[in-house]
């Protein structure tokens, strides 16, 4: 059988590196981001104030929340606003 | 294409993260986090932090269109059609002022193709004890050196090298067990 050789499998086995850790964190956070994107826009929707701070820096109100303000969890949370 | 090492084991594993079982999901992103990694720098060639953008914008998809994917089997391909057209459309709207035709490097299908294969041995390496995959997943995708590697295992530094060989065989056997060593010669 010389379908894997040794040098083959060291091949194949290096083509897949870790990604960053902290990549692999924030995908993992993903479930907990979407509620608390939820707990903000209820927040928001019940409080002026609290939307228009929210509004005025989405990011802030994210991290303020605990979560990390990726490119996709502020575009979803700008995307509940604009259809909220 | 090989075949799978671990069949169904994807579709359990999706099942488990529909219903919201959220250490399935972190096991999901786990298990499949170096492979859309290297789709995006690999196969796309994409720097580090327009590939960062696209992981996560490939795993929101993924958790937002999960019920959407109607074979749970099927989530592997899946997975790497999401990433590819992630890409692409990322390359399209980073070229607007100078539209390309085709952004997809020309040996992309090579590339993932191979890809594909890795991940497959990476699966058959996730079957085995911690001890050979710690290792082998050191000294090959981590780059680390013999010494690196003894000191964080507690193991002699010379005694690595004979170590990775036996791992090795045991891999080897563990895919020629399945059966896609055999159909890698056929395909």
């Amino acid at each position: 059988m010389t379908a894997y050789p040794h040098d083959e499998l060291g091949r194949l086995i290096a083509a897949l590196p870790p990604a960053p850790a902290g990549w692999v964190t924030a995908a993992q956070e993903l479930p907990a981001a979407r509620a608390t994107i939820e707990g903000i826009v209820t927040r928001a929707v019940a409080d002026a104030a609290y939307r228009e701070r929210v509004l005025a820096d989405l990011e802030s109100a994210l991290a303020e929340a605990g979560v990390e303000p990726t490119p996709p969890i502020l575009e979803e949370l700008r995307a509940r606003f604009r259809s909220g | 294409m090989l075949a799978r090492v671990a069949a169904g084991s994807d579709a359990e594993l999706v099942a488990r993260c529909r219903a919201g079982d959220a250490a399935a999901w972190n096991e999901l992103v786990e298990r499949f986090s170096r492979y859309v990694y290297a789709i995006c720098t690999q196969g796309f060639r994409l720097p580090e932090h327009d590939a960062e953008d696209i992981f996560q914008d490939v795993f929101t998809r993924v958790y937002t269109h999960l019920d959407g994917l109607r074979d749970d089997d099927a989530f592997r391909p899946w997975l790497a059609q999401l990433t590819r057209r992630a890409c692409i459309d990322h390359l399209r709207a980073g070229a607007r002022e100078s539209p390309v035709e085709d952004p997809e490097p020309p040996d992309l299908d090579d590339t993932l193709s191979k890809l594909d294969e890795a991940l497959t041995v990476h699966e058959a390496m996730a079957t085995m004890p911690d001890n050979c995959r710690d290792i082998l997943d050191r000294f090959f995708a981590r780059d680390e050196s013999y010494r690196t590697i003894g000191e964080a295992l507690d193991l002699p530094a010379g005694t690595i090298a004979s170590r990775i060989s036996r791992c090795l065989d045991k891999l080897k056997a563990r895919l020629e067990e399945t059966g896609a060593a055999n159909r890698r010669e056929d395909g």
